[in-house]
């Protein structure tokens, strides 16, 4: 690109361009409204790498910034950059990168600089430039508003930038509109911020007064009530008479005014009424704070609907509510004195305010029912007492009968065992001098001991069968 | 090597520019009370259209222009645009097309000349990335050079890219009529690029011949400003 910046040492030494270091190079735009204050004076040189800082020998002057473009740095990208110039920075062009963003600025502001003292064109610097026109004009209007380029050019081509751009960001006072800082003047568009589709004339102007903070005296209060009375809709002649208030400024804090206020309303004004009522609203709907949402919903509900309304679906739902209950209750048994109640409740309603009546026959209603419900718990907790008791009889019985079976085979193991002695004995005594066939015949005799002990347990062992057999069909029968 | 046919059939693609960013290349010549305006640039196609005005207006008043190129300005770009718009939503045929470019510009005081192949099945390709580095490589000075190869390439590229859907029409058109499908890249347009298929068949190496080689140098010349006077007069004549 074209040569150094002649004038970057004596721009590092101004005071009002030095930079803050931001590091918010590659942040996604998710920036809050609050604009960039000035921050403490940072002297921090500005400079990447590559630059090389020539002392001006040429008679450049300082390179003037304002001051609330005073986060510009070579190197870096800063918040409000990332805010105005989104395209840039959200990815949504492969080739829209930040390094792309900071190669327009950078050589705008550096064409810029090689002649200060004349005005850049956009076409001058698009023609330079590679890449497609509308980016590049969008970072030439973004520099040349912030005052980076073509400040000191002329005063009144800034004066033009700022009152047709967006606002700028110092210490001024506080517009009503964007809730911020504002110096110039403020533009609003419905639409939200100043976007590529939208340009200069579609934003519409708002005037910042110093009284946008202030609070509305009294005087101001009964002129505008007076002024509404007077001129009911017209919003035009209403903020004329108050003086010094928008309508806009009017209506809002008209439909504020406490709700004693009503009583110099006109009943026929349009504007009045849905004031009014909604002072009414706010009023009757102390239920609308609730915590409890659905208590919230039903206090709503029925200040929408109206009084009348209200009753009528209050009476009807209890009515029902109480058609409920009385079959509820007939299931139980007590059907006919739950009737005679119902039927006082509905003769003593016939009388005065349904509501108390029903209440009361309600409260007696729910003791009834409340009694039920303790008898059968009574009933139910004999039944399983009851059983309870049976099985446990069970158990017991089982557990003799287990005993006496554990005694009958302890004896049978002790048969067992002598049958064992017996058998050593015999084939110790026998082993010296006995013959082949004695010894089988002692083996068989052995054996034949065995197999009648073992008969003997066979039948010992069905009878303890039987019993556990037993004893598992009853339990099984009572669980 | 197979046939070409068969090799390079490609289902066709949806039109747009081969290029990493769809930009359109938008070149202005219009004359109004003697004035004469020319211009070429770059326009993002999904820009809204309130941008045309703007850069119209903006262009007028920093040229200094009459206010009655205003509305010229604008339609022309919009037509433009509409072209550009036209193409896109048909389909485009993009074989194994390596396309040669070719510079030719006197920008100011500089003269390029080049040529060189382009990948058009590279949709990632970039023209402004191509210009930047061939003109730090060539050590140009004046900044106004750069874009205006950018726009040579792209403006050469879009060609390219309308004569291919132009020749997918065709094709679809013959498709029906003759059943001999494999004769698809034989339309115009693949007329050159098919030579250089030739050339990178596995018979002959990828080493570019040494006689081709001053074709394909970039010549760069500095002229003066009498030179510059001449040949502006030159071409004032020549166009008119």
């Amino acid at each position: 690109m074209a040569g150094k910046s002649p004038v970057k040492a004596a721009a590092s030494s101004d005071t009002t361009s030095t930079p803050i270091p931001n590091p918010n190079q590659f942040k996604p735009p998710q920036i809050s409204t609050k604009l960039t204050t000035p921050a403490a004076v940072k002297s921090e040189i500005p400079s990447t790498p590559t630059r090389s800082s020539r002392p001006s020998s040429i008679d450049a002057d300082v390179i003037h910034v304002p001051s609330y473009s005073r986060w510009f740095s070579w190197g870096k990208i800063d918040s409000c950059e990332l805010r105005f110039l989104p395209e840039f920075f959200d990815g949504r062009y492969p080739s829209k990168s930040p390094i792309l963003y900071m190669y327009y600025r950078n050589s705008i502001i550096k064409q810029f600089r090689e002649n200060p003292s004349r005005k850049i064109f956009f076409t001058d610097a698009r023609r330079t430039l590679l890449g497609d026109v509308g980016s590049v004009r969008r970072v030439f209007d973004f520099l040349e508003l912030w005052g980076l380029i073509n400040y000191s050019a002329s005063s009144t081509h800034l004066k033009d930038a700022a009152l047709t751009s967006k606002h700028s960001s110092t210490c001024g006072r506080f517009c009503g509109a964007c809730r911020s800082l504002c110096t110039f003047a403020c533009f609003v568009h419905d639409k939200g911020n100043f976007r590529v589709g939208l340009s200069n004339a579609d934003f519409s102007r708002v005037e910042i007064t110093n009284e946008a903070k202030a609070d509305w005296l009294e005087k101001e209060t009964s002129l505008l009530l007076e002024a509404i009375i007077h001129y009911g809709d017209d919003w035009k002649k209403v903020a004329q008479h108050v003086g010094g208030r928008t309508d806009k400024d009017c209506i809002p804090h008209f439909i504020k005014l406490p709700f004693g206020e009503e009583y110099l309303g006109h009943p026929c004004s349009d504007k009045a009424e849905p004031g009014f009522e909604t002072n009414k609203r706010m009023r009757l709907t102390p239920l609308a704070d609730a915590s409890n949402p659905i208590m919230a919903q039903a206090a709503f509900l029925s200040a929408l609907a109206g009084v009348k309304v209200a009753e009528a679906a209050t009476l009807a739902a209890l009515t029902t509510l109480s058609e409920v209950d009385d079959t509820r209750a007939s299931k139980v048994g007590r059907g006919s004195l739950l009737r005679n109640t119902r039927q006082e409740a509905d003769i003593s309603s016939d009388g005065d305010t349904n509501l108390n009546a029903l209440e009361r026959a309600y409260a007696d209603l729910d003791s009834l029912l409340e009694k039920e419900e303790q008898d059968i718990e009574r009933a139910i907790n004999g039944i399983t007492e009851v059983q309870m008791k049976e099985i446990q009889d069970r158990i017991l019985h089982f557990e003799e009968l287990y005993l006496q079976m554990e005694k009958e085979r302890q004896k049978f193991e002790g048969m067992k065992n002598l049958l064992f002695i017996y058998q050593l004995n015999l084939s110790f005594g026998k082993s010296y001098a006995m013959k082949t066939e004695e010894r089988v015949m002692e083996k068989v005799k052995t054996d034949f001991i065995i197999i009648v002990c073992i008969l003997f347990y066979l039948p010992l062992q069905a009878m303890a069968n039987r019993e556990f057999l037993e004893f598992k069909e009853i339990a099984c029968q009572c669980f | 090597m197979k046939p070409p046919a068969s090799a390079s059939w490609k289902a066709p693609l949806k039109f747009r520019m081969p290029t990493a960013e769809n930009l359109v290349p938008i070149r202005l010549d219009i004359e109004v009370d003697g004035q004469r305006y020319k211009d070429s640039f770059t326009w993002n196609p999904y820009d809204p259209d309130s941008e045309v005005v703007m850069f119209a207006k903006r262009t007028v008043k920093d040229l200094k222009l009459a206010p009655g190129f205003i509305p010229q300005i604008v339609q022309s770009i919009q037509s433009q645009l509409a072209d550009f718009r036209s193409y896109e939503g048909q389909d485009m045929y993009a074989g194994d097309k390596i396309v040669p470019i070719k510079l030719d510009l006197r920008v100011n005081h500089t003269v390029i000349r080049d040529q060189f192949l382009w990948d058009l099945n590279n949709f990632e390709s970039d023209p402004e990335e191509f210009s930047r580095t061939l003109c730090k490589d060539l050590g140009i000075e004046d900044p106004e050079v750069g874009p205006a190869i950018a726009f040579a390439i792209r403006e050469q590229l879009y060609e390219i890219a309308i004569q291919n859907v132009t020749s997918a029409r065709e094709n679809r058109i013959n498709k029906k009529g003759r059943r001999g499908a494999e004769h698809f890249p034989l339309s115009k347009a693949g007329g050159a690029a098919l030579d250089l298929m030739k050339l990178f068949n596995f018979r002959s190496s990828v080493v570019r011949k040494r006689k081709e080689w001053d074709y394909y140098k970039p010549i760069l010349d500095l002229l003066s400003n009498e030179d510059v006077d001449a040949l502006e007069a030159k071409e004032e004549r020549s166009g008119r």
